[in-house]
């Protein structure tokens, strides 16, 4: 079509485009997720769980690590497989009463976790600057609907990414600067120290539950969905779900055995956030509280970022609603109606005054870990289907694994039902 | 109004009123514009059996055996049918007059003298609340506040099913009625779709359309579409595109297959591609086109015109003529109505503007978008060291960095009606 000038050849620019190995097309979603699975709930219960019991859940970290791997590793086959969100696919195989079931059950959970962030937001500002709940939360609350309003989320998440990885990095070095007990640390991990107390079993129950989430499960399917990733991407996947939960879990260890180390073996127990700060102390003597409030911070805003979204994703998707931040409020009432809900619920719960912000912390991941075993449940009997994932079905090894955890969890999640209302074991 | 809800687990009986079985769902072929209902399938402990719809007798809320039909065997449904429970209930479908992709609550039967035909999807509230019992209390408490609960319901006609399961294959439907609508609607639907609805649409759509509807696809999507095509059609596709968006393309795929791709595509387009490809992304030489119009200076308005007119250019291309000297270096720009009523032997040169805004290859592509917005520039030429033409960057190809994010979406059709 054109009226070729002579010679049109350009002057060859000696830069070549900058490129992407295909590889890291694909990396991503599982760091992502993996760092913000380190959120305030997963702070707060792994500090309260290394300053309690020390070593006592080093198994419990090393077998949700392996829970992890497969649970997010089938997570990301659904989404290379269909193309769709958890919920989606759960709609299509299950039907439409499953699916509110799943839905309903995902909201608590996420609204819980969505409370933690605020609860670590106001827990990090009173800390660094002495700003009351009251006020932090409300400014909180301003400030995600803000980055949202504008679309700038994308940025901004990897400044709270690298904060977390900074603060990772610090419980690392400060665990190894309080010269820990190596060796009891190293067979915690294979040797289990359970002690037989209600206390011990919440405990784990919010181990669990702030590592392996529901919406961490939602959250890397539709990820991987969104990229438009199909099932050639299975390896590189794969690479990025193992990366992702070793970090979550490797940091965890480290935030345990740092508590550990500096809490409890002083008999010391953690009160308020001040008292969690101190396992940092090691590395940073006097600047601890700021190290430890920038990182409760910045894992809280990430969280903040991710989970209420996910959320109205989530239920959006199950029920066929447009959903999606390119919409007008007008288009998507349900879409924003359900962000507001869970904005506008998690700041306002906060402001309740003289509320335990490290207790909320915790009990969300509680939340978490009792509601687990009815979305893992869904995952499994999805990950088994052929009609579903085709060839990427899972083999049985892979099905064995997924439902041994399912099982596992679930025992936990009964147990520790049975000893609330029978009063067990107190 | 019957709905496949309500028909759904009703009991089938003999004709002797002993019970066979529960209705549990019933097959289509989807053909006519509001297809016949033509089989049943009827579940018992003993597995599923088919049952033809003409052989059924509707009797108060349960189905009968007529005395004449066909008794019920286990059997395959031809390849052809669509099973309205398995393969449309909680399904996505693409809602073509609406330009979206929906889910099916429900779908919307028609019984007319025995006859039952599948007549519309609902897509609504009411068809949720009607699958979990509720919507004749929700219609209650919406009567109270005085409001009707809203029907979303799509006539079968303007419905395109994505996909059926067949046991373990999955069906790929035609999409006639996909083709039909416009590539940034149909863009808008592929990229809700699962990878395999995404391959069987690029597969079918003529080449021309499919080329329109990849170039309004999100970056990251376009790759990956791009990546599972067949690697013969994937070239014919990008041959189609404007040269600088298949550039676009091309940037995000693995070296390996890039290369792959612009060695099959024919000469004339791999080598505009190639010649793209060497400059940064957010360049100039990045966004432009390597399509433009070039008339050698010594012309007179008529024989410009004649070129024109073997040429037969695309519309878009015709705004921008420019003027160049026999080593290709840009010497101004002509107007296609400055040609038009200049008499035909007047030369280029004195009707042309030689006051030309232009831009090296290299220039950020965002100071190109405030020049073309400062100065309301159709296009701008791109030249190189030697100002030789070498490219132009036309208004759509920056219109997207001046608008803020998403909005392209926000617009959907029922903004432009």
């Amino acid at each position: 079509m054109t009226a070729a000038p002579p010679s049109r050849r350009p002057r060859r620019l000696p830069l070549r485009r900058f490129q992407l190995p295909a590889m890291l097309l694909v990396l991503g979603p599982g760091l992502v997720s993996g760092f913000a699975d380190n959120d305030a709930a997963g702070i707060t219960t792994y500090s309260l769980a290394g300053a309690q019991y020390g070593y006592g859940f080093m198994w419990a970290l090393l077998l949700t690590m392996v829970a992890l791997l497969f649970t997010q590793e089938v997570g990301a086959r659904l989404g290379l497989a269909t193309g769709e969100g958890l919920s989606g696919v759960i709609r299509e195989r299950f039907g439409v009463r499953w699916t509110a079931l799943a839905v309903l059950v995902t909201l608590v959970a996420n609204l819980g976790t969505t409370i933690a962030e605020f609860a670590g937001i106001a827990a990090s500002l009173e800390l660094l600057f002495r700003v009351p709940p009251q006020i932090s939360s409300i400014l909180a609350g301003m400030f995600v609907v803000i980055v949202l309003a504008r679309g700038s989320f994308g940025k901004v998440q990897y400044a709270f990414l690298v904060i977390g990885a900074a603060v990772s990095a610090a419980y690392a070095i400060s665990a190894i600067l309080a010269e820990p007990d190596w060796g009891h640390a190293t067979i915690a991990l294979v040797k289990p120290e359970l002690s037989p107390t209600a206390a011990y079993l919440i405990t784990l129950v919010g181990v669990v539950g702030t590592t392996i989430t529901p919406w961490g499960q939602a959250f890397i399917q539709s990820y991987v969905a969104d990229k438009g990733l199909g099932p050639r991407d299975l390896a590189g996947a794969r690479v990025d779900v193992t990366l992702g939960s070793l970090v979550t879990n490797i940091v965890a260890g480290f935030i345990v055995v740092a508590c550990a180390a500096t809490i409890w073996t002083h008999g010391g127990q953690i009160i308020d956030a001040a008292d969690a700060a101190r396992a940092l102390g090691p590395l940073a003597g006097g600047g601890a509280t700021i190290i430890f409030s920038v990182g409760l911070l910045a894992a809280s805003l990430l969280g903040l970022g991710v989970v209420p979204l996910s959320s109205a994703y989530f239920a959006c998707e199950a029920f066929g609603w447009e959903r999606g931040l390119h919409w007008r409020w007008s288009q998507a009432p349900v879409f924003y109606g359900l962000l507001a809900f869970f904005v506008a619920g998690g700041a306002l719960f906060v402001v309740i005054p003289g509320l335990p912000l490290i207790q909320v912390m915790f009990l969300s991941a509680v939340l978490d870990g009792l509601l687990l075993p009815i979305i893992l449940t869904f995952v499994m009997l999805l990950a088994g289907d052929r009609k579903v994932l085709g060839d990427l079905v899972s083999g049985r090894v892979l099905l064995a694994i997924g439902w041994t955890t399912t099982v596992l969890v679930s025992v936990m999640s009964v147990a520790f039902v049975i000893v609330q209302v029978f009063g067990l074991g107190s | 109004m019957l709905y496949l809800s309500e028909i759904q687990r009703s009991k089938v009986v003999d004709m002797a009123g002993t019970e066979i079985g529960r209705l549990t769902d019933v097959a289509v072929v989807p053909k006519e514009q509001f297809p016949a209902v033509q089989w049943a399938i009827v579940s018992s402990k003993d597995g599923e059996r088919i049952v033809r719809w003409a052989d059924l007798e509707r009797n108060d809320s349960q189905y009968r055996l007529r005395e004449s039909a066909v008794p019920p065997a286990p059997g395959e449904l031809p390849p052809e049918a669509l099973r309205l429970g398995r393969d449309l209930l909680d399904k996505q479908i693409v809602d073509t007059h609406g330009a979206k992709v929906v889910r099916v609550n429900d779908l919307q039967l028609d019984d007319k003298g025995g006859q039952l035909r599948l007549v519309g999807a609902d897509v609504g509230l009411r068809g949720l609340l009607r699958r979990v019992g509720g919507e004749g209390a929700a219609e209650k408490m919406a009567g109270v506040i005085g409001r009707k609960l809203p029907r979303g319901i799509i006539p079968w006609h303007l419905v395109e099913p994505l996909e059926a399961t067949q046991q373990n294959v999955r069906l790929t439907l035609p999409h006639a009625k996909l083709a039909l609508l416009h590539p940034a609607d149909i863009a808008d639907i592929v990229e809700e779709m699962t990878t395999d609805e995404r391959r069987a649409v690029f597969d079918q759509l003529d080449v021309e359309t499919a080329a329109d509807t990849l170039e309004e696809i999100e970056p990251e999507m376009q790759a990956a579409i791009v990546g599972d095509l067949d690697e013969e059609r994937a070239a014919d596709i990008l041959e189609e595109m404007d040269p600088d968006e298949a550039v676009d393309l091309l940037q995000d795929l693995p070296e390996q297959k890039r290369d792959e791709l612009v060695e099959l595509m024919e000469e004339e387009e791999g080598s505009d591609v190639e010649e793209l490809l060497a400059y940064p992304e957010d360049s100039a030489g990045g966004i432009m086109t390597t399509d433009f119009l070039a008339f050698a200076r010594d012309l007179t308005a008529g024989q410009a015109i004649e070129r024109l007119r073997e040429l037969k250019p695309d519309p878009a291309l015709v705004y921008y003529l420019y003027v160049v000297d026999s080593e290709g270096r840009l010497e101004g720009n002509v107007s296609l109505r400055d040609l038009v009523v200049a008499a035909p032997e007047t030369p280029l040169t004195t009707i042309m503007n030689t006051n030309v805004f232009k831009v090296d290859a290299a220039t950020n592509k965002e100071d190109v978008a405030s020049l073309i917005a400062k100065y309301d520039l159709l296009a701008l030429p791109v030249v190189d060291a030697r100002r030789r033409l070498i490219g132009s960057v036309t208004v759509d190809d920056v219109v997207d960095l001046m608008l803020p994010r998403g909005w392209k979406k926000r617009s959907g059709r029922s903004s432009a009606r």
